[in-house]
């Protein structure tokens, strides 16, 4: 597929936001959700992969959950291999015409967290390309999941 | 703003990385959930049952088992189809656990405090599992099969469901999707212990979550906690399989109920078969409950097959359900199963047969991040047709347990008596019997003269069904004799293979196999395929399954072509041009006339090559050169399929070995690719969706008996 073999990596876009300020009474064992973003200005996103991970805190991957736009709304694959508790690798991709641009919620990722701390989170955005395949400086964040 | 330290790793293998991830995610971007519910039908399924449909065995239970008590093997008698028993003989309760029962706690599903709330218990029983909708897609000789059960609640308080249900002994199960409304969250592969660890945090918590975990290989624990009154919520597992190819058919097998086992008594890691309603009552690790005769409940199962042959179809058959057929072109079939015919309660069993009249040896390879993988399914030579086999000691070992009392005895029987008369005078034979223990028609093998064989014909037309299933003894006695060396010793097992001590079965096979090859018969609906499989392979056999709706004496007729040929042994192979390693199973088993074998392995190289097998023929050695090209066809579940081949690998080496580390490198492997095993599982937790309160009542998904089986002699009260 054209895409694929054009594909040319990013420079990585970072984006780290502690997720949530510190409860006083959070539960010892909670669970919450991160959702992430994937700013693509005016292109057309056809295709990304990031690693998301947690720098400070414990915490434990229990679920991924595909994005807000119908392009990515179907869970994202994770590579196995590299999955930790507090590392995954998650990466989709859609070859159809009706593709989100701008900033958009790709994925969320659901959590475990131990601890009274909030943990502090990463997201480097290894890839994203538009459906031709060429590359697209895109910018990954992330936020708090919230219920719809 | 944190940079983790991963971002200076070569941009290369970051390249590397996107485009194999993008690549293998690719092949499962276009799926879609279905989400099909057909109404069910009459789903009673009595008129396919043995006992009467007016549900006479209905009556109380202290009523019946008051009268098994007072008067054992008595009982009413009435009109059978042919072939079976009288129902008289078929009043028998199987032998209970010496050690009592332990309820385990609130966790057990099947607490009875729901059952409060059930009403008309008796007849439909509402259950949390309303529907299986099963999607094969059939490639080469591999199947891609997306499973979804749609949980709901139909109590009036919130619940945890638990199903325990089968799936093929041989699916590499790499995906699990929870779908709560029209959120899906993916399941994530975690070791097994920290998996339930984490599932029970989310459960208590009160959050909607999900749990897949390996019960054995073929049979697995579906729980999902936290469902409100009303709401529905969909799992969805995703496997891959290599199909059997049989006597010039493919077989695509989907099985449907987890058949009820019987338990040695003291052991305790084996399935409990107890009744609904009364959970965590067998003392046994896992536990399935069964629907009382005269009780139903909602769900039932669609079934759709699509074949992409690549060549014309030339013939397809379902001996054991109604299927409709549609079809594009001669090449691409649909297959679906009836509508009226969804209750799940045995195998479906779906056979195709391809143009051409010999079938070619194929390689189908898959290009990993981490390299190649293939899958080689290898043909025996004709030449094999061609020769004559020496004489045999066929010893017949049939299973007359309790389960198998009535037409499965009946077929098992038919199926001994059709082989007897196919022996030739140089043949000698023997036929064992087993339930709670075991016994023969004589202390040696009989040469098979007329004389001798109408002997042997009358022991075996008296044996009846009744008992537990001590499956050791019946081994025993038919590994243990002495062995004719002029002979080739076949020993021949006619069981249902209803048993929870499959470790220690094969563990005994092993240790007393000697000489013998283990050529099996599976009888009956839904017979533990893993349990005869791996005993067939262990004994460098093969097995055969004779349906309930299938004729016996063709799957004899078709054994005896087999081992009325010599196999080609101690085969090598000398793979050419392409590096080569780790292939599964790593010893290359025997090839019988009509039984290819499916090797896996990892390669790099160039595929473009001349594979060479080698082996002994009789005297003589043999070589088939087979052309291949590994650049050639593909298929995005050949490493699953490797990784599962290894870790059955391992998982049969820990039947019989003391290796402490065999756990552990079942367990890597499996993470490695995300896959189920015995130690790792599938969780998924919405972390959105929290409801009130703590856990709610666990309940079981009753099941059905399978076709053909009898609650009354299986099912422990």
């Amino acid at each position: 597929m054209r895409i694929f073999s054009t594909i040319v990596v990013l420079a990585s876009v970072l984006a780290s936001v502690a997720a949530g300020a510190q409860e006083p009474a959070a539960p010892a064992v909670r669970f919450e959700a991160v959702d992430v973003y994937i700013d693509s200005a005016e292109r057309p996103l056809a295709a990304y992969q990031f690693e998301f991970a947690a720098e400070t805190g414990e915490i434990k991957i229990v679920g991924v959950e595909g994005g807000e736009h119908e392009a990515f709304k179907h869970p994202p694959y994770y590579d196995p291999a590299a999955l930790s508790n507090d590392r995954i690798i998650i990466a989709a991709f859609n070859t159809g015409q009706n593709l989100p641009s701008g900033r958009t919620r790709v994925a969320r990722i659901h959590l475990q967290v131990t601890g009274a701390v909030g943990p502090e989170y990463v997201i480097i955005v290894s890839a994203a390309a538009t459906s031709d395949g060429e590359k697209i400086p895109a910018r990954g964040t992330i936020a708090q999941g919230e219920g719809e | 703003m944190k940079r983790k330290t991963l971002v200076g790793t070569g941009v290369l293998v970051v390249v590397a990385g996107v485009i194999v991830l993008l690549l293998s995610s690719h092949f499962g971007c276009g799926r879609t959930l279905h989400r099909h519910y057909s109404p069910s039908q009459d789903t009673s399924g009595q008129g396919r049952m043995f006992f009467d449909p007016e549900g006479t065995y209905a009556a109380p239970r202290a009523t019946l088992e008051a009268q098994i008590a007072r008067e054992p093997g008595r009982g009413r008698a009435d009109s059978r189809p042919e072939g079976m028993p009288p129902r008289q003989d078929e009043l028998w309760i199987i032998e209970r656990p010496e050690t009592p029962p332990q309820r385990t706690g609130d966790d057990d599903p099947g607490t009875g405090a729901l059952m409060a709330v059930l009403p008309d218990a008796e007849k439909e029983v509402p259950v949390p599992l309303k529907h299986t909708d099963v999607k094969a897609q059939i490639s080469g000789y591999i199947a891609t099969v997306d499973v979804t059960q749609q949980f709901h609640n139909p109590y009036d308080t919130k619940i945890e469901a638990s199903y325990v249900f089968p799936l093929p002994q041989n699916a590499a199960i790499n995906e699990f999707i929870m779908t709560i409304g029209e959120r899906r969250i993916r399941g994530i592969i975690r070791e097994r212990q920290e998996a339930e660890r984490i599932y029970h945090e989310a459960r208590r918590q009160g959050y909607v979550a999900s749990l897949l975990t390996q019960e054995r290989p073929n049979i697995f624990t579906q729980k999902v906690a936290n469902i409100e009154p009303g709401k529905e919520i969909d799992v969805n597992i995703k496997y891959f399989q290599t199909l059997a190819y049989v006597d010039g058919w493919y077989e695509f097998v989907f099985p449907m109920v987890v058949g009820p086992r019987f338990n040695p008594p003291g052991y305790t890691d084996g399935v409990g078969a107890v009744g609904h309603g009364t959970g965590a009552s067998s003392g046994q690790k896992t536990e399935v409950q069964y629907l009382r005769p005269g009780e139903r409940s909602g769900h039932d199962i669609s079934v759709t097959v699509s074949i992409v042959a690549g060549v014309p179809v030339e013939g397809i058959e379902c001996p054991s359900h109604v299927i409709t057929r549609s079809s594009g072109d001669s090449s691409k079939v649909t297959v679906k199963l009836s509508e009226l015919d969804s209750i799940p309660n045995k195998d479906f069993v779906l056979r195709y047969k391809v143009a051409g009249k010999v079938v070619k040896s194929a390689l189908l390879t898959q290009q990993g991040k981490d390299g190649g993988y293939f899958t080689l399914m290898l043909y025996p030579p004709d030449t094999l047709k061609h020769l004559g086999r020496k004489p045999m000691e066929m010893i017949f070992v049939l299973d007359c347990s309790g389960s198998m009392r009535g037409m499965p005895i009946a077929k098992a029987k038919r199926a001994i008596a059709h082989a007897l008369k196919m022996l030739e005078p140089d043949d000698t034979f023997q036929v064992i019997r087993f339930s709670n223990n075991a016994s023969q028609l004589g202390p040696a093998p009989l040469p098979a003269t007329p004389k001798n064989v109408r002997k042997g014909l009358r022991y075996v037309s008296q044996l009846e069904g009744g008992g537990g299933t001590m499956m050791i003894e019946g081994i025993k006695a038919a590994l243990d004799f002495e062995h004719d060396p002029r002979r080739l010793r076949v020993v021949s097992f006619m069981t249902d293979g209803y048993i929870g001590n499959e470790k220690q079965i094969i563990g005994e096979v092993h240790k007393r196999l000697g000489a013998s090859r283990i050529f099996s018969f599976g009888v009956g609906s839904s017979v533990n395929r893993y349990l005869l499989e791996r005993m067939a392979k262990l004994g460098r056999g093969a097995v055969a399954y004779v349906g309930l709706d299938e004729s016996g004496g063709k799957a004899v007729d078709l054994f005896y072509e087999k081992i009325s040929h010599p196999a080609m042994t101690d085969i090598a192979i000398d793979w050419g041009d392409m590096a080569v390693t780790g292939v599964f199973p790593q010893r290359i088993p025997d090839l019988f006339v009509g039984r290819p074998v499916i090797l896996t392995g990892r390669f790099s190289g160039d595929g473009n090559t001349t594979i060479r097998v080698t082996g002994r023929v009789g005297d003589a050695t043999r070589e088939i050169a087979l052309p291949v090209n590994a650049n050639g066809a593909s298929h995005n579940g050949i490493s699953a399929v490797w990784a599962r081949m290894k870790i059955a690998d391992l998982h049969n080496q820990s039947t019989y070995s003391q290796n402490a580390d065999l756990p552990e490198q079942i367990k890597q492997v499996a993470l490695e690719h995300g896959l189920m095993s015995a130690y790792t599982a599938f969780v998924a937790v919405d972390s959105l969706t929290r409801t009130s309160g703590d856990h709610g009542v666990s309940v079981a998904v009753p099941v059905p008996v399978p076709d053909g089986v009898r609650y009354d002699t299986t099912v422990t009260e």
